[in-house]
């Protein structure tokens, strides 16, 4: 409710509030006001009148300290109905970089986004007073909240705001600046943050760029393989990069479980990477990787990596016919669950590390790298089409692939299979005239893998290339042969069957549920814990050395957009409440005060 | 009774009767009286001789002293005459409070009392209702106790109520007195101590016989009505005293009243004036009888 334009209520039925100060004034001078009594004369009652004074109550005590609480209480009543101020202003859209990038130290000792929440302070502090609404970038671009009334809000909510692990999305924080930038409400667009704003930058952009060029050494990729299929020695490899203009010997220390494991080294040349391996690793749960020389972006010279593919591989086998998956068995570090379709129910993807479907489709995308062994047709989750075949006749394969590696397709005797039509997602390895025979594809963070035939009879029998394909099969999916970098800052992943809460590398809890998204925005080893169980271990790293490359930030194009309409005010309110408690804590105060001096001077 | 208060019993008027009000001085009356009165006349009390002259009546000629000087003298004798008594009612707004304590029909009936014993002796009385409201007595002596009903009835029709500045009052009353005789104040007297005395004072200097009648409420006495965090309101002056009263403050209450009663008294006894002090939660007909003496009253 708007009382002169420019004051107005929240809640005006609070004034309602003010209906008790009557009837307080009346209770107190009902209390104060001395019944009245007429007598013959006063004359004997005026020896005792000077007693007066030094007794409580009786007298009507119309003190200023009575009116200074009954002010109080005006106040407070006042306050309940919510006042404010209204104050017209252009709005303001602030769009601050919380990427990974900001968390680089800058020669004034202080980081990228210390300085960049420091700039745009400065900058709110010159504004006119109107809605501003504050923009992240990481992981992706969003608003902290709705409109905040005034710049002294959104001063309050940046400084609670925090940069983030994770990269920046470039083509997300261009959209978002191009359709502010098309905003014809907002007054002023600021941004802050190290990618510059490609020239020329609209008129109505502030930029504070925090891009000045930062020599860094990073660690790039950080992945971790067996020796040998089944083999508990496992084999590191990291990728560092020299991201700065001088030639630099990087030296990365491995510790397991808080232990060094060893150092290794290497000459990079300015704006070079190099690749470090360490080899035959004893096991662990957490291998952390450290780099020297240290710089001023910490962030990327430290990488994780969790030691989980050490333990046997937990196999779920899931066929109309069991016992087909006995051969797998007998192959060194693998344990097999065998279900029937039946029996399988999506929980236990929980407590495996691949599943395997022969003649058989889940019902919902397992939350775990799988293979589908000619799944049956119709199946509603993976939506393939395929065509049996007498004679599978196999045509082409990649040469590089770790699915083929030292697979002699020419010796690969196939009697029977399907071949498979285009897939939306997943790619065809191995195919022939038919079609895909082999398929492979990525989805939600886990690798899923279709054949077209069944390699499970012919495995251990004679038929080596077969085995050998088994064998990379069971290696790409238990990722003891992979060659990516793990879990990285900003991906979302699918939170596993079984999990119900995650514990982040800070130490916090976050309860989820299976089958939702999960976006780590922090560095470092996640525990994945359910109802039962050791918790699952996960590591996550930046990984991406365009981020660490803090020399080179490409600038950000934004689209010209044609201006709606000019700027227009928008009705800020400015909220009395804080200043009114204030009054009021100020009134007691004083009265405090002098209640207490006056009775000080009466002892 | 015939209009009279309720403490006017038959046998009340019947002791009444037997009262009679003594002076300490002789005054002139205007009539045959009981009273002693300074001129010669011929009641049995001697007074002096004179000479003898022709046509004196030969029956006062003291043969005695004719036999020890041979000369003739006439005996003398003092004149009884009625007593001229006024009788002042204070009938100010004090007078009415409490109102619970009826101080102004006592003193009403306190007045009525003395002129009826006045009346009866064959005196004369003058009632004076000094302030209050309704219709006020003439300025005129009564004679004849049958005359009690008519004042009855008069004073009935008043009530107390205004300010009074009681010797000022009594100084204007003074001025339309001819002759002197007795004279009866019944009043509270809550006034200062001198305000008192100089109004009483106004009477003795005109050497007459005067008796302050002092009323005072029972409930006044006792701080009645006033409990806790009270604003006392003079009923005259409008004064107010804002207190806190509790039994301790009530006892110094009463203190102070009877120390100003006390005052009254103390100047009374020293100027030969008459007091009493009737506080009303006493019996009437008990009171007026017992200190009849008190009022100046003789059987």
């Amino acid at each position: 409710m708007s009382l002169f334009g420019w004051l107005g209520l929240l809640s005006p039925g609070a004034l309602w509030a003010f209906a008790i100060l009557p009837a307080l004034l009346g209770a107190y001078l009902a209390r104060e006001r001395p019944r009245q009594a007429t007598v013959s004369s006063v004359l004997a009652l005026r020896a005792l009148h000077v007693m007066r004074g030094q007794r409580f109550g009786g007298r009507p005590r119309l003190a200023w300290t009575f009116f200074l609480e009954l002010l109080a209480l005006a106040i407070a009543a006042l306050a309940t109905a919510g006042p404010y101020v209204l104050s017209r202003g252009a709005p303001i859209a602030v769009v601050l970089d919380n990427s990974a990038a900001m968390e680089a130290l800058i020669p004034a000792g202080k980081t990228r986004f210390e300085a960049a929440v420091g700039a745009v302070d400065d900058a709110l502090r010159e504004s006119d007073g109107g809605a501003v609404t504050v923009y992240t970038t990481a992981p992706q671009p969003r608003a902290l909240g709705a409109a905040l009334d005034g710049a002294a809000a959104a001063r309050a909510a940046i400084a609670h705001a925090r940069p983030v692990d994770a990269p920046d999305d470039p083509a997300a924080l261009a959209t978002l600046l191009g359709q502010l930038n098309a905003d014809g409400r907002l007054g002023r667009i600021i941004y802050a943050g190290y990618r510059p704003i490609a020239a020329p930058a609209p008129a109505r952009f502030r930029q504070i760029a925090i891009a000045d060029p930062i020599p860094n050494y990073a660690i790039g990729r950080f992945t971790l393989s067996r020796e040998t299929f089944g083999a508990a020695e496992l084999h590191a490899s990291l990728t560092v990069a020299n991201l700065s203009p001088a030639p630099a010997t990087l030296k990365v220390a491995l510790e397991g479980d808080g232990k060094p494991l060893g150092t290794e080294q290497a000459q990079a040349a300015a704006g070079a990477t190099a690749t470090l391996d360490f080899p035959r690793l004893p096991a662990a749960n957490v291998y952390r990787a450290e780099l020297a020389p240290a710089d001023g972006f910490m962030l990327d010279n430290a990488a994780y990596a969790t030691g989980s593919s050490v333990k046997p591989v937990a196999l779920l086998f899931v066929s109309p016919t069991p016992a087909d998956g006995a051969s797998l068995a007998g192959i060194p570090g693998i344990a097999v669950t065998a279900r029937t379709p039946d029996q399988y129910t999506p929980r236990d993807v929980a407590a495996c590390d691949v599943a395997i479907f022969e003649y058989a489709a889940p019902k919902e995308l397992p939350a775990v790298n799988a293979l589908l062994v000619m799944p049956p047709p119709g199946d509603p989750v993976f939506g393939l089409s395929a065509a049996a075949a007498p004679h599978v006749e196999i045509a082409n394969w990649p040469a590089v692939n770790p699915l083929t590696d030292g697979v002699n397709f020419r010796l690969l005797n196939i009697r029977s299979g399907e071949y498979f039509g285009v897939h939306p997602w997943l790619d065809p390895v191995v195919s022939g005239p038919g079609g895909g025979l082999l398929l492979s594809g990525v989805r939600g963070g886990h690798r899923y893998i279709v054949a077209g035939f069944n390699p499970f009879p012919y495995l251990g029998r004679g038929n080596l290339p077969m085995s050998i394909l088994t064998l990379n099969l069971l290696s790409e999916l238990a990722g003891l042969g992979a060659h990516a970098g793990g879990y990285r800052t900003g991906e979302a992943w699918i939170v596993p069957a079984g999990v119900t809460r995650i514990v982040t590398p800070a130490g916090d809890r976050a309860p989820v549920t299976a089958g939702a998204l999960y976006t780590a925005s922090a560095q470092g080893v996640y525990q994945l814990a359910g109802a039962s169980g050791a918790p699952v271990l996960r590591a996550v790293n930046l990984s991406d050395l365009s981020v660490s490359d803090l020399q080179n930030a490409p600038p950000i194009a934004i689209a010209p957009a044609p201006r709606v309409a000019a700027p227009g005010g928008s009705a800020v309110h400015q909220p009395l409440a804080p200043y009114l408690l204030a009054a009021i804590l100020g009134l007691i105060v004083f009265e405090s005060l002098f209640v207490y001096r006056r009775r000080r001077a009466m002892a | 009774m015939l209009g009279l208060p309720e403490e006017f019993t038959a046998d009340f008027i019947a002791r009444l009767e037997q009262l009679r009000i003594k002076t300490r001085r002789e005054y002139a009356g205007v009539g045959k009286g009981a009273h002693l009165s300074p001129r010669r006349g011929s009641s049995l009390e001697f007074s002096d001789f004179r000479h003898y002259s022709e046509g004196d009546d030969f029956r006062y000629i003291d043969w005695g002293l004719y036999g020890r000087t041979d000369k003739l003298y006439i005996k003398l004798f003092k004149e009884e005459e009625d007593l001229l008594t006024y009788i002042f009612i204070d009938a100010s707004a004090s007078m009415g409070y409490p109102e619970r304590d009826r101080k102004f029909a006592s003193a009403i009936a306190i007045a009525l009392a003395l002129a009826y014993v006045a009346l009866a002796a064959g005196d004369r009385v003058m009632i004076r209702v000094l302030a209050g409201k309704g219709a006020m007595p003439p300025p005129a002596f009564v004679y004849g106790r049958h005359r009690i009903v008519e004042l009855g009835k008069t004073l009935a029709g008043v009530k107390p109520g205004g300010e009074l500045d009681l010797a000022a009052a009594l100084a204007r009353e003074l001025i339309s007195i001819r002759r002197a005789g007795k004279v009866f104040v019944i009043s509270d007297f809550l006034m200062m101590p001198n305000a008192a005395e100089r109004a009483l004072g106004l009477f003795n200097a005109a050497n007459m016989d005067v008796t302050a009648v002092q009323v005072l409420g029972g409930g006044e006495l006792d701080g009645q009505g006033l409990n806790g965090d009270v604003e006392a309101v003079d009923a005259e002056s409008g004064e107010r005293v804002r207190l806190s009263m509790g039994p301790r403050e009530r006892a110094r209450y009463r203190e102070a009243l009877l120390r100003l009663s006390r005052e009254i008294r103390v100047f009374c006894f020293r100027n030969g004036l008459h007091y009493a002090l009737y506080t009303t939660d006493a019996s009437f007909q008990d009171f007026f009888l017992r200190a009849a003496s008190e009022f100046g009253l003789a059987h």
